[in-house]
């Protein structure tokens, strides 16, 4: 009996050392581009691929394999800050002094968008969650632009919320007038309007500096919103709001249509929710 | 109720006080409801607002004091038709269905249609001619990023 539970035990270590070894590089592999800096921004391609932008640049992770897109020509020091992606799949990217560019998949080139704008000191973007021509912009002092046509041309909507922005998302949540919703970070909290931009209200009474906000496609009114590292949810549209625990303060998140819930935090990890509510470590 | 009974002392009050005051407003008013060179759809609708509009969104389309949160109900108050509110973001086919239809802001925390819906009332006509007397409260460039939405949606129907 005993020999048998000896055999049975070694075999499952064994198991384990297996798996661990099969497992193991993939892992490495994957992290290889954590640079141990918070990661900046995430966002979720049309085939699932994962979108990093890290201080060390930016990655895609497909499956097990990260590979680094070049960030776009910049005069100044470009501050990358902001991704998105369109109703179509196409990847937006912003910063500060680096205005808003377009990649283009196929020929592996960036495209500037900026030139109907005033200036480049884009703090943030959201892109139209079904119409894959309609685009959002936060100028700071400059307020909030619109563009209709893939970024050719931008006009001024809106001054936006009375507090400034920090982070930015268009979601197709229902219930709007028009076509669905806007959802701001600012320093105040979560600003809601709909998106014909008829009235920036309070979005729940969530309070503090918002620096990331996002939502989960498959269940519109589910929105994540993160103040100071801490992440908060709220499942009626931003009406209510209640702390996630997380291992380590969050810095980004995203959607991905296999994964869900995906955040990355202020050490470089990314980490994905179980259903059971832990966290792991994303292609683990 | 007590609710209740504010709004009935309200409209007890409301209406005499309109039939003192809509006949001076009249006179008052500036632009002439017809003639030289007004249209005659800008004088009905002039006259369909001041029925069945402006005891909620106000004469001049001031809208209710507070009207940018919610009151005690949870409900959005109405808002101005003027240059200081928001009625101009909307295109003329979303405010025809709004006023057709009516409308509550879908946080509201009743289910009650606070914006009545109009179109046992007011036939499509009269909701064409009162959203034209809704553009005189605007200022001119929201009157042009009004015209762009409505056009706008033709290609951008939601
Ligand atoms: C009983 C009061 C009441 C009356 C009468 C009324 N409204 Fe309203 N209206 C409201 C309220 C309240 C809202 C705001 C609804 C919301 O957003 O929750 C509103 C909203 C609107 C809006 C939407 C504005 C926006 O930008 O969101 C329009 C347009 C409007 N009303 C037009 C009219 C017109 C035209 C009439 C007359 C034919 C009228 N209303 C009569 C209460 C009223």
């Amino acid at each position: 009996m005993k020999a048998i539970c000896y055999r049975l035990n070694s075999a499952l270590t064994g198991f384990f050392l297996l798996a661990f070894a099969v497992v193991m590089p993939a892992l490495v592999q994957a992290q290889t581009a954590n640079d141990g800096q918070p990661v900046k921004a995430l966002t979720t391609n049309s085939s699932g691929a994962l979108l990093v932008l890290r201080e060390s640049g930016l990655f895609v992770l497909d499956g097990k394999t990260a590979t680094e897109i070049p960030l776009p020509p910049s005069d100044s020091v470009p501050r990358p800050n902001s991704l998105a992606t369109g109703a179509d799949g196409s990847l937006y990217l912003s910063g500060p002094g680096l205005g808003i560019w377009r990649y283009e998949y196929a020929s592996e080139r960036w495209q500037s968008l900026s030139h109907t704008l005033p200036d480049l000191g884009i703090t943030a973007i959201a892109a139209h969650a079904t119409q894959p021509d309609t685009l959002y912009a936060y100028l700071g002092e400059g307020g909030m632009f619109r563009s209709r046509d893939a970024g050719a041309e931008w006009m001024k909507v809106d001054s936006g919320p009375r507090e400034p922005v920090e982070a930015f998302l268009h979601s197709d949540m229902p219930g709007s007038m028009e076509s669905g919703w806007l959802f701001a970070g600012t320093t105040r909290g979560v600003a809601r309007s709909m998106d014909c931009f008829c009235f920036w209200g309070d979005a729940g009474d969530l309070r503090g500096t918002v620096t990331v906000i996002g939502y989960d496609p498959s269940a519109p009114e589910n929105v994540y919103a993160v103040i100071e590292g801490q992440l908060h949810h709220s499942s009626d549209g931003g009406e209510t709001w209640a702390g996630i625990e997380t291992p380590q303060a969050v810095t980004a998140l995203t959607f991905s249509p296999t994964e869900g819930l995906l955040v990355g935090t202020e050490n470089g990890n990314l980490l994905s929710r179980h259903a059971s509510g832990g966290w792991g470590p994303v292609h683990e | 109720m007590p609710l209740e009974d504010g709004d009935l002392f309200m409209n007890k009050w409301l209406v005499p006080l309109v039939l003192l005051v809509a006949p001076a407003l009249v006179m008052a008013g500036g632009e002439p409801s017809n003639g030289d060179g007004v249209p005659t759809e800008m004088a009905e609708g002039r006259q369909i607002y001041e029925q069945y509009c402006a005891s909620c969104h106000g004469w001049q389309g001031e809208g209710a004091a507070d009207w940018n949160k919610p009151d005690e109900k949870g409900e959005m108050p109405p808002p101005p038709h003027d240059e200081t509110g928001h009625t101009w973001r909307h295109s003329d086919a979303m405010l025809f269905r709004m006023i057709a239809e009516g409308w509550r802001h879908p946080f509201n925390e009743t289910d009650q249609l606070t914006m009545p819906a109009f179109k046992d009332n007011l036939t499509d006509e009269d909701i064409r001619s009162v959203i034209e007397y809704l553009k005189t409260f605007w200022a001119g460039d929201q009157r042009r990023y009004q015209q762009s939405e409505s056009h706008s949606r033709d290609r951008h129907p939601s």
